[in-house]
């Protein structure tokens, strides 16, 4: 009986694996694509359960500054949504100036931004002066 | 002495009741959505406009300089009491310190933003024109014709939702136009969506 019941589960695994093969660019939903751990009828409960308990929420990658053809600093924020909810927050981006100082400007106002359930998420941001060489982001809840 | 008794009390009562007057803090907002347009959505909208031109590329002249520019007509076509300035002080504020635009006073959507450009000519080409140093009015032919012009409009819809519920939705609908060719340099429309209560009036 131990026997039948491991190799179940040894078959289960590969057969979750063997579905999570696909292009990273390329992100199928629940209830679209093949079922996995966190979708699956029986599994996603627990799996849904446990992302909550362990508090997965909302996580930046990477932010790429650069400057674009026009002198004006461009950024991009990447990020993903480990949870299994959409998760809507609102974010503020300030602008620097080579001494530290912050850039007054109407661009910097709290704008909504939103992340579905394991999905990744991109936010874009313009400096609207040639002077901003850096910035700070915050993040708060949408009201 | 028992009416005045009751009639302090009712005072009392009355005063805890009222709403305190507080205000806003508008760094920060944490008060709740508005079924109606407030100066966050104008925020909103204004921050993504903004950023959408800047980054365009758009507003960079060939061969430098700063393209001058015009505020033409925004229409309100909600029904809701806007001026539309709300939107649009501020897209012209940051055009301006982004280095790349002039703004003219002297043409507008709305007439000149600034009547003096023409009262001060009328002025000249009068007899208190004499009470004037002569080299201190503007000549004619000073005036520079704007090469751009922005304009648009805000509509809104109205949408019943479900029984209870009403869905708004605001666009905002901006375009800048190249006045010499008329042709369209750069276009954006901005949405704010909301959804509330059927008795909330969104007018």
């Amino acid at each position: 009986m131990k026997t039948i019941t491991n190799i179940l589960l040894v078959a289960l695994a590969f057969t979750f694996t063997a579905c999570d093969q696909q292009p990273a660019q390329i992100h199928v939903r629940e209830g679209i694509g093949s079922d996995t751990l966190g979708s699956n009828i029986v599994t996603r409960p627990v799996a849904h359960a446990f992302s909550a308990l362990i508090g997965e929420r909302i996580e930046i990658d990477e932010a790429i500054l650069a400057k674009n053809d026009t002198g004006f600093l461009e950024l991009n924020i990447n990020g993903h949504n480990r949870s299994y909810n959409t998760k809507r927050f609102r974010y503020k981006i300030e602008w620097l100036d080579a001494n530290g100082l912050m850039i007054q400007t109407k661009t910097s106002t709290w704008l909504p931004q939103s992340a579905m359930g394991k999905s990744s998420f991109s936010i874009k941001a313009v400096a609207p002066r040639v002077e901003a060489v850096q910035f700070r982001m915050d993040t708060k809840k949408w009201e | 002495m028992r009416t005045k008794i009751i009639i302090t009390l009712a005072g009392l009562l009355l005063a805890g009741c009222a709403q305190e007057t507080v205000n806003i803090d508008v760094v920060n907002d944490e008060g709740k959505a508005v079924m109606e347009l407030d100066y966050r959505d104008f925020a909103q909208a204004a921050s993504e406009m903004i950023q959408s031109m800047i980054s365009s590329g758009t507003l960079k002249k060939s061969g430098g300089g700063r393209y001058v520019m015009t505020t033409g007509r925004v229409t309100n076509d909600t029904m809701q009491r806007i001026d539309t300035d709300q939107l649009m002080a501020k897209i012209e504020e940051e055009l301006m310190n982004s280095g790349q635009v002039v703004m003219t006073s002297a043409v507008g959507g709305k007439g000149a933003p600034d009547e003096m450009i023409y009262e001060m000519r009328d002025i000249r080409d009068s007899a208190t024109g004499d009470e004037f140093k002569q080299e201190t009015l503007a000549g004619k032919k000073t005036l520079i014709a704007p090469e751009l012009s922005i304009a648009g409009k805000i509509l809104q819809r109205n949408i019943r939702y479900d029984r209870n519920t009403q869905q708004v939705e605001y666009y905002f609908q901006l375009m800048i136009t190249d006045l010499t060719t008329g042709l369209r340099f750069w276009q954006k429309e901005s949405i704010i969506g909301k959804r509330g209560d059927d008795r909330s009036v969104a007018w």
